[in-house]
Order: C-alpha cells, then structure tokens, then sequence
C-alpha cells in the first residue's frame, strides 16, 4: 500500500514537471522584445511569408488534431484487455484512395498561395538597388552610383558597414554576394533570409512599412564568429534618407590643426589604413591615402570607416557604439521620431567610448578571429578579421580623438 | 599454443607495429607523427582481440578444456582451394611494381590486397565456423555479402557510366542524343517486354544481360583507345593587345555566354546598340529606359557582365581595370562575336577605383566615344 501511495507521488510528481516544461516553452514564445521575431513582420515581402505560414500552420494544427484524435481513440478503444484479438484483415481500398486523395487536396489547396507569394517575393520591379557583399564577419553595402534609392539620387558611391540604410515604404532590391565562405542575410521582419555565395549575385527585396530598425544576423554558419556577425536595417523616410546620403557623401574634414584628432589622423595613416579606408585622405605631401585590404585579409575587404559616428555600432554590428539606455531610445522611438534621432549619430552624450577603446586595445580578444600572426602560414599571412594591432593607450587616445569626429 | 583466432589477431598486431616503424621513420613531421600514432593505436586494437581470443580459445570451446582447440571445427584445416592467397600474391607484385613506376599501380594494388585480405579472413573464418558446410556457407553470406554487393554494385556501375561516357564522348556532338535516345529505347523497350512475360528463364536473362554488358564494355574500350573528339574551350579573355585594338579571331566563338549557371548572376548587360552607342543595363532595374553609363561594381569579388552585340559586325567587349603603381594597366576582354550573340565576362576588381592611376572602363575596341565607367568603391 506505501508502495503504491509512493508510486502515485513520483508519478503526479513527474507530470507536474513535465506541465512546468511545457508551460515554460509556450511562454517563451510569447516574448514581446523579440527584435528578430518572425511573427512580427514589418514589410509586404515578411507579411506575405508571415500570412503563408499562419494558413499553414492552421491548416496542419487542424490534421494534426484529427490525426492525434484517431490515433488517441485507437489507442483508447482497443487497448488490451485480455480481450481476444480481432479478426486481422488486410486492404480496403475504399479507404486507401481516400487517405491518398485527402492529402493530395490538402497539399494542392496549400501549393496555391504558397507559389503564388513565392512569385510575388521574386518580384524585381525595384526603386533601389543596393550591393551587399559578406565576408568573415560583417556585411559591406554599396549604393550603385548615377541610380536613384527611393527617389534620391546616388551622384556618388557610397560604401558603409553593417548597417543598411533604406528609405521607407521602397521596393529596395539587394544583390547578396560573398568574398570569402558563404554567409546568409536576414532581416527577420523585413524577408526571408538569402544566402550570400562567393562568384554569385543572389537577389533579396527589402520593404519596411515605416522608419525604424530592424536587427538580422548572419544565419549560414561561416566561421568562428558566425554567432558576432549580425547586421540591421535602417528605414528613414525619403526626407531623412535624402539628409543620410547628402552626409555620406560629403567631402571629407579634416581635424583641426593642433588637435588630438590631427595627431590621430596620422596615427591612422600609420596604423590602421593599410586596411581600412577613409575617403579622400591625403597623406601631408598630398599623396591619397589608399588602403589595401586585399593584401592583408582573406576576403580582400575592411570596414569604410570614412562615416563611422554615423553607425550604432561596429565589429559587425556586435559592440554598440552608444551607450544602452541611448540605444533602447533609439530603438523605441516613435516612427515619426526615429529619423531625427538618427540622423543625429553617435553623440558625445551617447557615445560609448570605453567600448572603442577596447576593441583598439585587442579586438580578438572581444571577437574571436583568426588574426594571430603566429597562426597565418595557411592563408600567406593574411587575417580573417583585424589583429590586435598592439595600440599604446596614447596611440589608442588620438584614435579615439580622430574616429569621433568620422560622422 | 596460439588459437587459430588469436594467430590472425597477433599477426595483425605485429604487422601494424612494423608499419608504424616504417611509417614514422620513413614520412616524419606532423603526417608521420599522426599517421604513427594511428597504427600503433591500431596495433593495440589488435593485441587486445588477440589476447581477448587466445582467453577464450576463439570462443567456441570450454577455455579450460586442454586440447579442444586443436579438435574443434575452427582448428580444422580449410576445406577447399582458395583464390584469395593468389590474389594477394598478384596484388603484392603490383604493389612493388607500383612503387617503383605509376602511383597508379600501388594505389589500385592497395585496394586488391585489402579486398583480397578481406575475402580471405572471411572465407578461412566462415570454412571452420562449425562442422557443417550449409551453416557455413550460410554465415559467410551474411557476413559478406552486405560488404560485397553494394562494392560490386558501385564498380559494375562505375564501369557502366565510364564506358557510356567514353562512347558519348567519341562519337561527334550531332549523334550523342540519338545514340542516347536508341539506347534508352532498347532499354525502355526491353525491359517492357521482359515484364509483360510471366516466367523468364534465369539464362535468359542472365544472356541478355551478358550480351548488354560485353557490347557496353567493348564500345568502351574501343572509344577510349580512339580518344575523345576535339572539344572548344569557350575563351572569354584574350590577350591585352587584341583587346586593346581589337581585331577577329580566326574562328569566332558564339558560344562563351552558354554557361546558364553564369548568365544566370550578371551584375550588369552591357549592349553595344545598333548604332553603336554603349549602355549598361544594371540588373535589378527593370525599366528598359533605364540605361547606366556607369557600373557599381564590389571589390575583391568575382562579379559577372553579359555583352550583347546588337551592332551588325563583329565585336568584342574590353575592360580596363585600371593601372596600380609601377604595374601595367590591367585589361581583359570577350573574344569577338558575331551580331545577335552574347559573351560573359568575369571580373575580379582588388583595388578602388581611386587606387588607379588610369580609369577603370568599359569600351569596345573600334568604338570610339563610348565607354561606361566602372566604380569600384
């Protein structure tokens, strides 16, 4: 009798656990701040795959129920109970047509939307078209010169990092492609995700209803820091952006002379341009300071740093640039708002300077690479992302100094 | 005394040390090291199963019962001839051959004293599993033949595909889909036949099947000691000073864009129009009045654009992809095409645009004031 009533404990036990469970994995999928939640779509091209996958899903929970119903019942009915078994038969074709036509309807009535929206999603009537190159581990965009984006003209190449600004309410096409493994875009409430191959052009359509930020990552495993290769969407208005490309392409300023920055120009030609471009920079006898990515790195490329202070955030889009709570204004701001705060870049109020720092004085150290010296026979001494440059904390100061003022 | 099993095992552990020694001895570095460090753990494998036997007394008799081993079924010698000894004499022969003449040779002598080595061990085992050949003869199966009929699966239809592609590579380009298109009938046809008759005789079949096999293998052989009918490699760069100044080829070649997988990802068409004039088309405009004379192009990857010769000569399409400090300017090109035809042409683009001390352009040789930019940014 103890050993009953013990058996019954551990048996409600076990099934209040299991409740526990499974109440805890239903509510994780109700998390309101899910930036990258695909039941939240933004844009025609994510509604369309979103409406797809509610019909289907409705669809499936509805066989699903009538399948664990009969196969509940069949359990429930003929369970053994020392009755004798049944007469067994074999065949009945009546019923075996039956369950063949059932599921052909099914998937028919199911394969209509679904090519009919793989169709529409393929659609390349664009008002923009934008170049996105990945490699280990951050996205390059480039706006194709002498074309119009929503309206506004590109009269000049513009090359940024990271995050891809569109104007809202815009077909925007992106032509995807790779300079090293493959990787795969995604912008979660804005499309589906596209993977982006070395020697191939992949076509992916952007729209985002209204002005905001919409967060993605990198979803085609490329490497040790797959996982810190995420990316974002900016959507402004026509307005908004047509201030955003004006600043983009704006002529280069140089610091003040006497300035910290001024050294730190320097400090950049020295340490850091061998890599990474700063447009129109000119070494003091007037010679332009060209970088060389494609001598020093795998994929040929480093991050345009010629607009940095106009990004959130760097090292693919992985360490923000501004501090948390700008960061949650940012990202919580009204749609009507947002382009605005924007524009407005990264702050000194908001400009989370101890994170720069760090990523001068080690960046392997906050994002694993393949950048030790030690370690590049293989690749003929070329890096997979930026190696710890051994920056002095002064060298580090007038970087800081100069970079701040790159918006 | 040794049980028959733990001989195999023994022999197995001894011959893995003394391939260890020569391996490290003879490859050294990180390879040798690995591959050393394989065999011994290999050796060990078989010491222990060796040991692990010769407890047992190969696991059929009483492991105190002296003398047993040398009466039991498993200790009795083999029951009939064996090909496999000489199998692996001849694969043996090949291997030193090999190693002295074609890597080939070794390398397929390596497979025929494995295989040869397999069937062996399974045989001597399956021969002495127990005092009654049907039993015997019964585990070998089951032992074997899940290894054997999916290898001789796999070769019968390598050799099948091997001598179908050197036969479809012989005969001339005009008469591979009709040969295809017989042969497929025959077959379709034949086994329509074969199944519309309720019993086949196993000859029969066994014929028809030897019939197919020797006439697929003999046109085979026959194609590959004829060789392969000359085949055109579709060039789509020629060398820098015809490109510059254009000029035709001896023969021109309309077929450089055929490749789908290519025409499929162009970044741009170029269009060379009827009177002359040069536009780029990018992709992902629609609109045909959309006419670019500038390309965006991305660095440090391969990017692709279609020429379309609308003209009414013979044209090709020159990039020039700029000059970089004391190197010469960088040019590549289409081979000319005829009107109403197509060429890709690849690009590979390091540099900036700014990092040029020559512009980076596309122009067709011949064609004067027309040229569409490339930014590289």
């Amino acid at each position: 009798m103890e050993q009953s009533k013990k058996m019954v404990n551990r048996f409600v036990a076990r099934r209040h656990l299991l409740l526990a469970v499974g109440v805890g994995v239903l509510s994780a999928g109700c998390a309101k701040n899910a930036p990258q939640d695909i039941f939240q779509p933004e844009g025609k091209n994510a509604r369309l795959i979103d409406g797809i996958q509610r019909e289907l899903f409705y669809i499936s929970a509805v066989v699903g129920l009538i399948v664990f119903a009969a196969v509940g019942y069949a359990v429930w009915k003929f369970k053994d109970r020392g009755q004798e078994i049944p007469e067994q038969t074999h065949g009945n074709p009546k019923l075996e047509i039956l369950l063949t036509i059932l599921p052909a309807i099914i998937l028919a009535v199911v394969a209509v939307p679904s090519v009919a929206a793989v169709f529409e999603l393929d659609k390349k009537d664009n008002d923009c078209v934008i170049n996105v190159t990945g490699q280990q581990w951050w996205w390059e965009y480039d706006y194709v010169q002498g074309s119009t984006c929503g309206g506004v003209e590109i009269t000049k190449s513009i090359v940024t990092t990271s995050e891809l600004v569109i104007p809202a309410d815009t077909d925007v096409l992106l032509r995807i492609t790779s300079r090293d493994v493959i990787h795969s875009y995604w912008i979660p409430r804005l499309n589906g995700k596209r993977d982006a191959v070395p020697g191939r052009l992949h076509t992916l359509r952007m729209q985002a209803d209204q002005p905001g930020i919409y967060t993605g990552q990198c979803t085609e495993f490329c490497g040790l820091s797959h996982a810190r290769m995420r990316q974002a969407a900016v959507a402004l208005t026509t307005a908004d952006f047509q201030t955003w490309v004006t600043n983009q392409t704006a002529d280069y300023v140089a610091p003040a002379a006497g300035s910290l920055a001024a050294v730190g120009e320097g400090t950049f030609q020295a340490q850091c341009s061998k890599c990474h471009q700063i447009n129109d920079l000119f070494t003091a006898d007037g010679t332009p300071v060209l970088a060389a990515p494609d001598l020093y790195v795998v994929s040929g490329a480093a991050p345009n740093l010629s607009k940095l202070m106009t990004r959130t955030a760097i090292a693919g889009w992985t360490f923000d640039l501004i501090s948390a709570e700008c960061r949650d204004k940012l990202w919580n701001a009204a749609p009507e708002d947002f382009g605005a705060l924007y524009l407005k870049g990264v702050t000194p109020e908001c400009f989370d300077e101890a994170t720069l720092r760090t990523w001068l004085r080690n960046s392997p150290a906050m994002k694993p690479m393949y950048a030790d010296p030690a370690k590049l026979a293989a690749t003929g001494g070329k890096t997979r992302g930026m190696p710890n440059l051994n920056l002095t904390e002064d060298q580090i100061d007038e970087l800081v100094a100069y970079l701040t003022e790159r918006k | 005394m040794f049980t028959t099993g733990s001989k195999l095992f023994f022999g197995a552990t001894a011959l893995s040390v003394a391939g260890a020694i020569v391996f490290a001895i003879t490859t050294g570095g990180p390879t040798g090291l690995m591959g050393t460090i394989g065999l011994l753990s290999l050796a060990s494998i078989f010491g222990f199963l060796g040991g692990i036997n010769y407890f047992n007394s190969d696991g059929n008799v009483p492991a105190m019962q002296q003398g047993v081993q040398f009466t039991a079924s498993a200790a009795q010698p083999p029951v009939g001839s064996s090909m496999w000894p000489l199998v692996s004499a001849v694969g043996i022969g090949g291997l030193v051959v090999g190693a002295v003449s074609k890597p080939v040779v070794f390398k397929v002598s390596v497979v025929v004293v494995l295989v040869a080595t397999i069937e062996w061990m399974v045989q001597g085992w399956s021969e002495r599993a127990s005092a009654d050949g049907g039993y015997n003869a019964g585990v070998r199966k089951r032992i074997a033949h899940p290894l054997e009929f999916p290898i001789v699966g796999t070769l019968g239809l390598g050799v099948v595909v091997y001598a179908f592609s050197r036969i479809m590579l012989t005969v001339s380009k005009e008469a591979t889909p009709w040969i295809f298109l017989v042969i497929g009938t025959i077959i379709a046809v034949g086994a329509f036949m074969f199944t519309g008759k309720r019993k086949i005789s196993r000859s029969t079949l066994l014929g028809v099947c030897t019939i197919g096999a020797v006439a697929l293998l003999g046109a085979g052989v026959a194609s590959a000691v004829q060789g392969q009918r000359t085949i055109k490699e579709h060039e789509t760069t020629v060398d820098s000073a015809l490109c510059l100044e254009g000029g035709i080829e001896a023969e021109i070649d309309d077929h450089g864009s055929q490749d789908v997988s290519a025409k499929s990802n162009v970044i741009a068409n170029i269009f060379l129009e009827s009177n002359n004039d040069l536009n780029a088309r990018i992709a992902g405009f629609t609109d045909p009045e959309d006419n670019f004379s500038t390309i965006t192009v991305p660095r440090s990857t391969d990017v692709r654009i279609r020429f379309h010769n609308e003209s009414n000569s013979p044209q090709r399409l020159t990039a020039r992809l700029g000059t970089f400090g004391e190197e010469s300017e960088v040019v590549m090109c289409t081979t000319a095409i005829n009107p109403g035809k197509e060429a890709i042409l690849t690009l590979l683009i390091p540099k900036t645009n700014a990092a040029s001390s020559t512009p980076m352009e596309l122009q067709v040789p011949g064609v004067e004031g027309q040229t569409i930019a490339i930014v590289v940014p």
